[in-house]
């Protein structure tokens, strides 16, 4: 698996860019990288325990959150990014998210992650790279019933795509929070209507919900600095 | 001996009928001089209406020489109006049976085009009879009116069985009128006055004495003359525009096109060149009264006279609606088991249906049945749902639903491929208005079965597309209403009775108010009316078809706190403030708190028809009977959604859903009342035909 962290953001999930105008650091850190690889191969893969409701897929938890004071472009993204914990059945499910907080309740600038075993919540993963996500802002207090809404769907597989989902973030930020949901293939249109739709059922967005579809690769694009922002300029 | 008796007591009613209607005849035939001009007029009145006024016109030509070439009769000779209107009214009905056939035959959906120029019709209609006699299907009451019809000589020959109608056919012509008590007389007079444009204008001939009218004849006459659309009898827009016609039985119901502004067909075709196809059909719902409750309930039929309520007389009434509209998929509802299987179901499956029949549990002897033209669809799967929940106190009442799964049959055979399915759903919940709680678990019973079909389907990839129609005794905009349309109901509180709203006086004394939860979670059915246990057949086709493991949100919530659910991964890392929670199903409140009080649904369902006439804003009502009228039967759909995708790059397009291209109209409490109220002469029962017209897009790859 070829990770190309080099243009990692500290910043992947909603593009939240209220608080983070500028470029960010471009290096990545070899030591960093081979230190993820080793993660990723050291990981034993979960399986469900006797008796429980196996889910389709495994997945796996991650946190990340921009330590406070530090300018954006100093951090890696990399380094910002835990690991809480991998499962493969309901059970499992329930046993690491009763133990977590809800994102509303959630301070500063954190994101939660919720992802395929095995595909990085980075734009830069081979699963992701061609991909894209669907983003909903939220007003402050909608974060835990929508993204609660939004994991249930995805890991009882309510989106009907196929293998096309990757995983979801809830981003905690200032003034609002932001949902998203990552698939694999941003130029399958007729699974990104799907997703939409489905997301409009299953977070029971009142219709004049805005939502955003964007692709890593404009992701990536404004994230270097290189275009300006659509309304940035 | 009893025909004799009868004839002498309805001998005096004919004369007495005999010697008024010259002068409405008249007054019609006077008026025919005028329908050249009354059918231009219309056209500019009518903004309702989408035929081509030059269409129109030629129609109304079409109609005009219509007695005479069929009839080989003067149209001046036709002294008795009912011999006319009878004429005009079955003949041709008759003449499409033949049609009909050839069009199983054919295998097409769509109507055919009559040959005007068949003179000869009613030799061609005895043999037609005939053929569909000596199958011993039609029901009896068909064969004398036929016989009256096509041979008044055939004096003695009726059969014995039905009184009335032989007396009809015994004595010929004269005797049509003893079959009409005066109160069907007057309609008659009515029907006819309105059956043509050219006399349109001159219902004034009718008097109003009825004793059996609650509103008097005149004075809401008048003010249906105010409302052009009304007036313009449209029965030709019935599709294709084409298709000739003899005046429709369902007099003042219009056919009526849905306007369509979609811009957007060519980036379809563009994005999804397996869109190739689609397909046409109509739906009919159509609640027909059972003989047995319309014996029960006399005193809401009081009005009527007692020819109109014999079922006899109603089934062949029903029956040549069905045959006049030809819907291709038809949903009735208190079909009385019987009367189903001797009366309806033979002669709906020589027309080309296939049947499926489900009676109420309990003692009452109707229930519903849903048929489908096999033509147009081959069956999926089908399930009838009992509302009649033992193990759940709230559910103790008697209703049933059908649930359809149709595959559109396309060139001749099944597309196979990824077509989207049809599922219909036919039902007829609780009446008792107090009892909103009952309807609001029947009907989630009813949406949870339609989840499980539509999200089993959406599993391997197959689209479903809704049709959920019938008897819902609930009226427009009131809770049972919200929920369906807008898919939410907040119920904490909210008084039974105001339920359905179908008597917003009738509460006071009790006032049962409906509290959270609705029904005890051992039925299975979620606040989202979602099964939360996925029944076995679904877990079933999931596992064997595709492996997949796919948990509603509600059943993934029943394991929230399970044993194992609470204990602390060990590889759980531990971050302060992030992972350092202690899970407490009596603290922690679950994020969907509020929707415990709120019934939800995720099927997206639109109402055909909208429950208000334009122009005047007066009510529309599907149902009327002496204790009023009221909208109670629907028909909903899962509307066409055309939806853009990918901001990012090139903009593409998707639908699914149903589209709506056209209704037959319903009408107003105070023209049902003109008529008679309901069921009357040519309406057999106390609700009204629902009918549309959608197009579903096959997905040909």
């Amino acid at each position: 698996m070829n990770n190309k962290f080099d243009a990692l953001k500290d910043d992947d999930s909603g593009d939240h860019d209220q608080d983070q105008g500028s470029p960010k650091d471009g290096e990545k850190e070899k030591t960093e990288d081979e230190e993820k690889e080793q993660n990723v191969s050291k990981k034993k893969m979960v399986v469900p325990g006797a008796g429980e409701h196996p889910l389709q897929y495994n997945y796996t938890f991650w946190y990340s959150r921009r330590t406070p004071g530090r300018p954006a472009s100093t951090q890696s993204y990399e380094q910002n990014i835990k690991q809480i914990g991998s499962f493969a059945s309901v059970e499992q499910f329930w046993r690491f998210y009763s133990h977590m907080i809800r994102p509303g309740d959630l301070t500063g600038h954190s994101d939660f992650h919720l992802f395929k075993e095995g595909i990085k919540p980075m734009w830069e993963d081979d699963a992701n790279k061609m991909g894209g996500k669907w983003i909903i802002r939220l007003r402050k207090g909608l974060a835990s019933r929508c993204w609660e809404n939004l994991i249930l769907a995805m890991l009882g597989e309510q989106f009907m795509v196929g293998e096309e989902i990757c995983g979801a973030v809830v981003s905690v930020r200032f003034q609002e929070d932001i949902i998203s949901i990552w698939n694999k293939t941003a130029s399958d249109q007729a699974t990104t209507a799907r997703i939409r739709d489905t997301l409009r059922r299953v977070l029971n967005l009142p219709p004049n919900t805005i939502m955003e579809y964007k692709t890593h690769t404009d992701s990536i694009k404004y994230s270097l600095g290189r275009l300006p922002r659509p309304g940035e300029c | 001996m009893i025909c004799s008796v009868l004839f002498y007591v309805f001998y005096p009613l004919s004369r007495y009928w005999f010697n008024r209607s010259p002068a409405a005849t008249r007054e019609n035939h006077h008026s025919n001089g005028t329908s050249v001009w009354d059918g231009s007029a219309v056209p500019a009145q009518s903004q309702t209406t989408l035929s081509a006024p030059v269409g129109a016109k030629t129609e109304m030509e079409k109609r005009i020489k219509e007695p005479n070439s069929e009839k080989g009769e003067n149209m001046e000779q036709v002294s008795n109006l009912q011999y006319s209107e009878t004429n005009v009214e079955f003949g041709p009905k008759m003449t499409k049976l033949e049609e009909e056939e050839l069009e199983i035959k054919n295998a097409t959906c769509q109507e055919r085009v009559e040959d005007p120029q068949q003179t000869d019709w009613e030799p061609k209609l005895g043999s037609q009879l005939g053929r569909l006699l000596l199958q011993d299907y039609i029901p009896k009451t068909i064969l004398p009116v036929q016989e009256a019809i096509t041979s008044p000589s055939l004096e003695e020959s009726a059969a014995p069985s039905d009184r009335r109608l032989q007396q009809t056919a015994s004595t010929g012509e004269k005797q049509k009128d003893s079959f009409l008590v005066p109160g069907i007389a007057k309609n008659s007079q009515l029907s006819f006055g309105f059956a043509s444009p050219n006399t349109a204008t001159h219902p004034v001939g009718v008097e109003c004495e009825q004793p059996y009218l609650h509103i008097p004849a005149r004075p809401v006459i008048t003010q249906v003359m105010q409302h052009p659309p009304l007036l313009f009898n449209h029965r030709y827009c019935h599709f294709p525009l084409s298709t000739f016609e003899a005046p429709l039985p369902v007099e003042w119901r219009v056919w009526q096109e849905v306007v369509t502004n979609v811009p957007t067909s060519k980036p379809d075709i563009q994005t999804f060149p397996s869109v190739s196809a689609s397909l046409d059909f109509t739906v009919m719902s159509y609640n027909i009264l059972a003989d047995d409750l319309l014996q029960t309930n006399p005193d809401l039929y009081a009005h009527c006279p007692q020819e109109v309520l014999d079922w006899n007389y109603r089934c062949m009434r029903i029956l040549l609606e069905i045959q006049k509209w030809a819907p291709n998929i038809l949903c009735l509802q208190e079909v009385q088991e019987n009367h189903f299987y001797e009366h309806l179901h033979p002669v709906l499956s020589l027309w080309g249906y296939n049947c499926v029949y489900k009676r109420r549990t309990g003692t009452k002897t109707d229930g519903c049945a849903t048929c489908y033209h096999i033509s147009c669809f081959s069956e999926v799967a089908v399930s009838s749902l009992e509302f009649y929940r033992p193990e759940t106190k709230l559910l103790d009442r008697h209703n049933v639903a059908i649930v359809l799964l149709l595959r559109p049959v396309v060139g001749g055979s099944n597309a196979k491929a990824l077509g989207p399915l049809l599922c219909v759903v036919n039902t007829h919940l609780l009446f008792n208005p107090r009892r909103g709680d009952v309807k609001l678990a029947q009907l989630a019973i009813l949406l949870a079965e339609m989840d499980g079909v539509v999200q089993s389907h959406k599993a391997r990839g197959v689209d479903c597309n809704l049709i959920l129609c019938g008897d819902f005794n609930a009226v427009p905009y009131m809770p049972l209403y919200q929920l369906i349309t807008t898919g939410r109901l907040y119920y904490q509180g909210l008084p039974a009775e105001r339920i359905s709203g179908q008597e917003a006086q009738s509460y006071g004394t009790s006032c049962h108010r409906l509290l959270a939860p609705l029904w005890p979670s051992s039925l299975g059915i979620s606040a989202s009316c979602q099964y939360t246990t996925v029944p076995k057949r679904l877990t079933n086709q999931n596992s064997l078809k595709t492996g997949k493991c796919c948990y509603s949100p509600d059943f993934l919530l029943q394991m929230r706190f399970s044993p194992a659910a609470c204990v602390r991964p060990v590889d759980l890392m531990l971050i302060p403030g992030v992972t350092d929670i202690i899970p407490d199903p009596s603290k922690d409140i679950p994020a969907n708190y509020n929707e415990r009080h709120t019934l939800h649904h995720q099927l997206g369902l639109e109402s055909v028809y909208s429950h208000f006439l334009p122009g005047s804003g007066n009510p529309k009502v599907t149902t009327l009977h002496s204790k009023g009228g009221a909208t109670v039967d629907y028909i909903f759909y899962s509307p066409r959604r055309s939806f853009t995708t990918g901001q990012g790059g090139s903009p593409g397009f998707m639908r699914e859903g149903l589209k709506l291209t056209g209704s037959l109209s319903l009408l107003s409490e105070e023209v049902l009342w003109s008529l008679n109220g309901l069921p009357n002469v040519t309406m057999p029962s106390d609700h009204l035909s629902l009918l549309a017209k959608f197009q579903m897009d096959l997905n040909i790859a």
